[in-house]
């Protein structure tokens, strides 16, 4: 061929596998805003698939990935494409008032990720036991309670108790429901790693 | 010309391939027949190194596959099963260029590039128009040019047709048989023989990871009893 | 619901890059500052960047209604004590003031939404992230844009399975774990044919980006977006 491909530099087989499910996985999660959510009894809040693919990122994906698939999330949110809850879009949104949450998200994964590398040795999330994965799951949520109750009490000038009252108690049942969910998800062993 | 030389392959100690030689010219049509699992897939990933044999080695137009992985990706373009899963954009357009891009060319030969493999699909002008919006025997078109702007000598096809309808696996297979009058070798995994093999100049079957027939259409089709291969119901080809 | 519209706009014809500039100096002032003074400031300069996208207000906040729930609610929220005098009206516009900052960046980051297509989106972000992670985000956001309907198909098909044979009748965690997994099962299928594609069309670090350039219009623009970051000092 005629044209000039000394300098053509191949992505590395093994950056394409992960490269494309963390971007796959970033579409899921957008994905998830357009299916109607699952409402659950005695809450205002139904559940919806967005953090619970936050966990399985982290936990199938790695650290790196799972924390680069959200990232991308973000970014495709913030470029216009609706992704964000109720379909919204757009930078203002990540400096807007669920910011924290948004970006608490890459965070958790991250965390998510890094406990499932240290304790198994081929990144399977499935050899965690049950206790240590609840409480991985519980630390991650807690830092995107943390994270997302801070930013909307400095962004909306609320107390520390009020941003509680509003950002995180409403949340509590839907999110331990979604734990459970995903102890099942990766007790069933049914996602190869 | 693609060659593979005593190629083997194992997936976790299952042979796949056993010690496969063959070689494909430029501008043949060569229909690769096999029932699931008979290690067709195995074969074609091994034509521009998506996978590396255990043993043996794959040459394109004379140099190894693992000598020079651009050129042996430019050079054999590869159509998948299940177009939906190829695309890289939202757009046609965008799509196309893609494989352009990833070889560094200037905009303006990328251009070209995507005007013309939408022209030789029979879907020119349609550059902007969304890929979900696109029927599967469309889509399947766009796969096909999106490996051809990477004007390749040979053209790689894995069970295109799963999901087609026969009108579209027609019109899809009239745009192959005319790629090959113009010189792209073409290469044609199926399991399923039926309406492709008046446009065959050759046919091989695998069986069990090894190449089980060679040869013209109207001999090899006699020897496919018994390699769960749908055969044509007239015998003639 | 919002999102890019084909348009002879000013917005549309300005550079991504200028237009992404302009939301970050807009956004980092308006976080730093809260007077009513400072406020009617962004007011008008926010009126002027929806104008310039034709962005229909109605629309916009139709868009954003979970936001304007939040944001309508904090301030009372806000004011509400346990004991006397049970509302403190300036904790509550204070929160208001701030409420309504938000509402502004939302507004200005809109206008973005409305006037710039993905693939401008995609490039502005190779140009402007050096190296492999401006590379993997570029052409992931083009991905996640081919993938978000691919997807969509995915999940209300397992959920329409599912409903099918009553599955709507089990149990909340069951019905989310079902769904969850076999929606990043089938997402992870798709993931590693797409990665075989990828591989086969010599997908690269050093592609041929998409072509972007700033024109005459872009660099006031690029002046304002400045003025705009140094005035969050001050």
């Amino acid at each position: 061929m005629a044209t000039d491909q000394h300098s053509v530099e191949l992505v590395d087989d093994d950056v394409v596998k992960p490269f494309a499910r963390a971007a796959v996985l970033a579409a899921l999660m957008g994905a998830a805003v357009f299916v109607g959510s699952i409402p659950i009894p005695f809450s205002p809040i139904p559940i919806s698939l967005g953090v619970i693919v936050v966990y399985l990122a982290g936990l199938y994906l790695g650290p790196y990935w799972g924390a680069f698939s959200l990232l991308l999330y973000l970014t495709a949110g913030a470029v216009g494409l609706p992704i964000f809850a109720e379909r919204a879009s757009g930078l203002g949104v990540l400096v807007g008032n669920s910011a924290g949450y948004l970006w608490s998200y890459p965070t958790a994964a991250l965390l998510i990720g890094a406990v499932v590398h240290r304790l198994s040795e081929d990144g399977d999330p499935a050899d965690l036991s049950r206790p240590v994965l609840v409480v991985t799951l519980l630390a991650a949520l807690t830092v995107i309670y943390l994270l997302g109750a801070a930013w909307l009490g400095y962004v909306l000038e609320l107390s520390t108790v009020k941003a509680i009252e509003i950002g995180v108690v409403p949340f509590i049942p839907g999110d331990l429901i979604k734990i459970a969910a995903v102890v099942a998800i990766v007790e069933a062993e049914r996602i190869a790693t | 010309m693609i060659e593979f030389r005593s190629v083997s392959h194992a997936f976790d100690d299952v042979p796949v391939l056993e010690d496969v030689s063959l070689s494909i010219d430029a501008g043949e049509f060569v229909l690769l027949a096999g029932a699931n699992g008979s290690g067709k897939t195995t074969l074609l990933r091994h034509s521009n190194g998506l996978l590396e044999p255990d043993s043996g080695e794959v040459l394109v137009d004379g140099t190894p596959v693992a000598e020079d992985l651009i050129a042996a990706r430019s050079s054999v373009g590869m159509v998948f099963q299940h177009p939906r899963d190829q695309f890289v954009a939202a757009t046609v357009g965008e799509d196309i260029a893609f494989g352009p891009e990833n070889l560094g060319l200037d905009r303006a030969e990328i251009d070209r590039r995507v005007t013309a493999a939408l022209e030789t699909v029979n879907m020119a002008g349609r550059e902007d128009e969304r890929i979900d919006a696109l029927s599967g025997g469309e889509q399947s078109r766009v796969a096909i040019a999106g490996a051809l702007a990477m004007e390749p000598t040979h053209l790689v096809l894995d069970e295109p047709f799963t999901g087609l309808d026969a009108p579209a696996r027609r019109s899809v297979l009239e745009r192959l048989a005319s790629l090959s009058a113009d010189g792209t070798g073409v290469l044609l995994a199926t399991h399923d023989l039926r309406d492709v093999c008046e446009l065959a100049d050759r046919v091989i079957a695998m069986h069990d990871g090894r190449v089980a027939v060679d040869g013209p259409p109207a001999d090899a089709l006699a020897e496919l009893d018994g390699l769960e291969v749908r055969v044509p119901d007239t015998t003639r080809c | 619901m919002l999102t890019y519209e084909p348009d002879e706009s000013l917005a549309h014809r300005l550079d991504p890059r200028a237009k992404l500039a302009v939301q970050i100096g807009f956004a980092a002032t308006a976080l730093a500052h809260t007077t009513p003074r400072a406020l009617i400031a962004f007011s008008a300069l926010t009126a002027v960047a929806m104008a310039t996208a034709r962005l229909s207000l109605r629309r916009t906040l139709v868009s954003y209604r979970l936001a304007l729930v939040v944001l309508a609610l904090a301030p009372l929220l806000a004011g509400v004590t346990v004991g006397p005098p049970w509302f403190d009206r300036s904790a509550a516009v204070a929160s208001g003031l701030a409420s309504y900052r938000v509402l502004l960046i939302l507004l200005v980051s809109a206008a973005y939404v409305r006037s710039t297509p993905v693939r401008d989106s995609r490039a502005a972000i190779q140009r402007t992230i050096p190296g492999k992670p401006g590379q993997l985000l570029g052409v992931g956001v083009g991905l996640v844009f081919r993938f978000l309907p691919v997807l969509r198909g995915d999940l209300r098909t397992i959920r329409e399975a599912m409903a099918a044979r009553l599955g709507t009748e089990r149990g909340v965690v069951d019905r989310a774990s079902t769904i969850g997994m076999l929606g990043v099962a089938r997402a992870f299928d798709r993931a590693d044919r797409l990665s075989l594609a990828l591989r086969a069309r010599c997908f690269a670090w050093n592609p041929t980006l998409p072509a972007l350039a700033f024109s005459r219009v872009d660099y006031p623009v690029l002046g304002l977006a400045v003025i705009l970051a140094v005035s969050a000092f001050y």
